[in-house]
């Protein structure tokens, strides 16, 4: 190819642009970048979107098609976590599936954890306002037992849409599935990952440092133990400009039982005695993973504990942070691609582009935390548009142009995503971020999934504010394991023993049953 | 004829309270009764006491009533201290009196939310400015996370509280003020009272009752604190700052634990009642007299 790109040019100037023409068109683009919003940025998902939906990916195309014949002006309503992962069914995939098929969709928003309750609540009246709803894995179980949503295989067989499960990574597979049935489609890869500071683990001066310290050299770390101790060493060598870490720990912000769940299960640690069920939350192990996450804290900025997740990516953005473990939508900010959109005005612009690396977690377990089920409700009144709609939205080739979008929080889960030549052309590691993806996957720990998971949570999120603020670690924990024996009371023994044996056949329930050690990993290159 | 018509007009405002109290009271006493927990089942069966004594046995419900108790009684003793301090203050007429009336009543239209809201960014570490002022008041570094060490929570909420609520007890405590007259004064003047003793037996005695009305209306509202609690420390750090509310609204609107909820929505209504009952008493000893 040639350097020589002067013939490009002349075409552009052949036809002289006029003053009045240009300020004109400046005028037309700047109305329409304003009318649009966030739906402007994604004009290159949506035209792929809709070549998909006409023909270009049979799951959508015939998903679309049954609709627009069937249920065409239907209008649907789901349930969506507010901000940013509302963004997406309010400017893409709700405008283009009326688009397509006459059909609006309107969306109503919660808080994550208000997403269950109002669920639950819109049951209990048999209001019949939701179609859709965004169903985190953990509330499976519950949902399917209490009757809010429905199974799908009927519709999945008289729709011929088996195939959209073909491509989903392992991990994600059986997430959508309780009692032999179908519950979803999967929708969110919310897999943990390390994501580190190149520049600062390439420093000259600061690995000289830690080799004096430790004898071994600076590397991103490959266990807790090693975690701790680099976060520490940052931190001692430059707060506080830069610490070792920085994850946010506010109540239910983004619940803290996340963090403890994957260390106490790096380590081998399980919930609950299989037998007696009888929680194991406060046993050797539970200690030690809580003692971990203590000398984490210790490395962290001041003030650390009262800080959200949205305030860790803020540190981190601003270079405040060597090390974070977070949700995927960490690397995409990390480069800037969320912030062209102003839906994520909300964050800083990076001040480290370019400079972020792609690890598993210290341990390789990485926690697969919150994450989103597309479900139909079970009081709907438009059952079947609101699975076609699910269906379409979730077939492999939308929802590549869905956790493309630069606003979006739904994140990678499809081998085609990860494979995705378009994905890995957005930035130039996006390559290596997706490959990390993956294998994160193949080595995840997932939540809690069966009924009373958000009981469990709560009482351990709590316990866990309680032990940063000054409680013994081993106290804290031997409260919280009995409340958490309470829950399983209350909830009937027995009825917990067999949900829990139920959660056990899950990949990724322990550390030694993830999809890599099943033999189930998939390896991207 | 005129009885049917009787009957008639007050027809709709009946109906509007059996939907709206009577219906909900009663639904909500069979809730308390039967198995109303989603995560367990679909159905109700009746369980008696269970749910009351579940309630009862739980820690966090028997913390949260302490914490209710304690708050409550706190932030009236304050907001009444600082309430009849400013309302004597503001008494006479002086320049400027106007401006600052006004400003000291603002708090009250603003939401709880946003008040614990504002005090959250306005006490946070590192960012929040209370840190800073104080480490240039006392020349030395302070580095405090006044929502989670030690006490400090409490003393967070009681600021917030108390900033949105004296104004309350001012305003009413002005208004009694105002109505005493000025002819009592001057007559301890003439009988050679000093201003003390005026204020003990003149001043004290003829604003009880209105002291009374604001106690009352500020107990029964502070032991329903709930708001700035939910924006401020969400009943943490842990379970150290639930108030009965907030641990009701969690049991029953968070984790739908509706029958265990509801057992301890009507045990804290009773127990407020009698205290309340206690107070109008007292509120109304003197009218009775």
């Amino acid at each position: 190819m040639s350097d020589d790109n002067s013939g490009d040019l002349d075409g552009i100037f052949d036809k002289p642009l006029g003053r009045r023409d240009f300020l004109f068109d400046s005028a037309k683009l700047m109305a329409a970048a304003t009318a649009a919003g966030p739906f402007f940025m994604a004009a290159k998902q949506a035209a792929a979107a809709e070549r998909a939906s006409l023909g270009g990916d049979p799951i959508a195309s015939g998903a679309a098609a049954a609709a627009k014949k069937n249920f065409n002006g239907v209008g649907i309503t789901k349930i969506a976590e507010s901000g940013p992962q509302a963004l997406e069914p309010k400017n893409f995939s709700g405008p283009l599936w009326k688009k397509l098929t006459g059909g609006s969709v309107s969306v109503v928003e919660a808080p994550f954890a208000n997403i269950h309750s109002k669920a639950l609540a819109e049951h209990l009246a048999k209001s019949g306002a939701l179609d859709v709803i965004d169903t985190s894995p953990a509330w499976i179980p519950e949902f399917a037992d209490r009757g809010v949503i429905i199974p799908i295989d009927q519709l999945v067989a008289k729709y011929k849409a088996k195939a959209t499960f073909n491509d989903l990574h392992p991990l994600y597979r059986l997430l959508s599935k309780y009692k032999g049935k179908t519950w979803g489609f999967f929708d969110d890869g919310d897999v943990w990952n390390l994501y580190y500071r190149k520049d600062i683990f390439g420093n000259p001066k600061l690995k000289k440092a830690y080799k004096a310290k430790f004898k071994r050299d600076l590397r991103v770390p490959t266990s807790w133990h090693e975690f701790d101790e680099t976060a520490q060493f940052i931190t001692d060598q430059m707060a506080p400009n830069v610490y070792g870490a920085n994850e946010g720990r506010a109540l239910g912000n983004p619940g803290n039982q996340f963090y403890f769940f994957q260390q106490f299960r790096n380590r081998g640690g399980r919930f609950f005695d299989s037998k007696t069920m009888k929680s194991q939350i406060n046993n050797a192990l539970g200690v030690g993973a809580m003692t971990d996450i203590m000398k984490e804290l210790k490395a962290s900025s001041p003030g650390i504990e009262k800080l959200d997740f949205v305030s860790s990516w803020g540190l981190w953005l601003n270079g405040k942070t060597a090390m974070i473990y977070a949700w995927p939508p960490t690397g995409r900010i990390s480069e800037n691609y969320a912030q062209r959109d102003k839906a994520f005005a909300f964050l800083p612009k990076s001040k480290i582009v370019g400079k972020t690396g792609y690890a598993l977690m210290p341990g390789k377990n990485g926690e697969h935390a919150g994450s989103f089920i597309q479900c139909v409700a079970a009081d709907s009144k438009n059952k079947e548009a609101a699975f076609l709609y699910a269906l379409w939205a979730t077939s492999p080739s939308i929802s590549l142009q869905r956790v493309m979008l630069p606003y979006t929080l739904r994140d990678p889960y499809r081998i085609s995503h990860y494979k995705s030549k378009a994905y890995r052309a957005l930035w130039p590691s996006a390559k290596e971020y997706l490959i990390t993806l993956a294998e994160a996957a193949n080595n995840a720990v997932i939540d809690m999934q069966m009924t009373g998971a958000a009981d469990y949570a709560n009482a351990l999120d709590r316990e866990m504010t309680a032990i940063y603020a000054g409680k013994d670690v081993k106290k804290g924990l031997d409260d919280a394991a009995k409340e958490w024996d309470s829950v399983t009371k209350k909830l009937g023994v027995d009825n917990q023993r067999k949900a829990y044996a139920e959660y056990l056949k899950l990949p990724g329930a322990t550390a030694a049953n993830t999809v890599s050690k099943l033999g189930l990993a998939v390896h991207i290159t | 004829m005129d009885r049917n018509i009787r009957w008639l007009l007050v027809s709709p405002a009946i109906l509007i309270i059996v939907a709206l109290t009577i219906f909900p009271l009663a639904f909500s006493l069979w809730v308390s009764f039967v198995q109303f927990d989603f995560s367990i089942s679909n159905a109700h069966p009746w369980v008696g006491l269970r749910n009351f004594k579940e309630t009862w046995q739980d820690p966090v419900w028997v913390h949260s009533l302490l914490v209710t108790a304690i708050l409550a009684t706190l932030a009236v003793v304050i907001e009444l201290a600082l309430g009849f301090v400013l309302a004597l203050a503001m008494l006479r007429p002086f320049r400027g009196r106007r401006g600052l009336m006004v400003l000291f009543v603002i708090p009250l239209f603003i939401s709880p939310v946003i008040a614990g809201g504002f005090f959250d960014l306005f006490l946070r570490r590192p960012f929040g400015p209370m840190n800073w002022l104080l480490s240039g008041l006392l020349r030395h570094p302070v580095s405090i996370d006044f929502t989670v060490d030690g006490r400090w929570p409490y003393f967070s909420l009681l600021l917030a509280d108390a900033w949105q609520w004296t104004p309350f007890v001012f305003v009413i405590l002005l208004a009694g003020l105002s109505a005493i007259p000025d002819e009592l004064y001057e007559a301890t003047e003439i009988d050679g009272a000093t201003p003390r003793r005026a204020f003990f037996f003149v001043t004290l005695p003829l604003l009880t009752p209105i002291i009374l009305i604001a106690v009352t209306f500020r107990f029964i509202d502070a032991t329903k604190l709930f708001d700035i609690i939910y924006s401020l420390t969400r009943g943490g750090p842990g379970t150290e700052t639930y108030t009965s509310s907030y641990y009701l609204y969690q049991q029953g609107f968070e984790f739908f634990h509706l029958g265990q909820g509801t057992a301890g929505a009507w045990m804290f209504t009773i127990m407020l009642t009698f205290v309340s009952f206690w107070l109008v008493r007292r509120l109304l000893d003197p009218v009775e007299e």
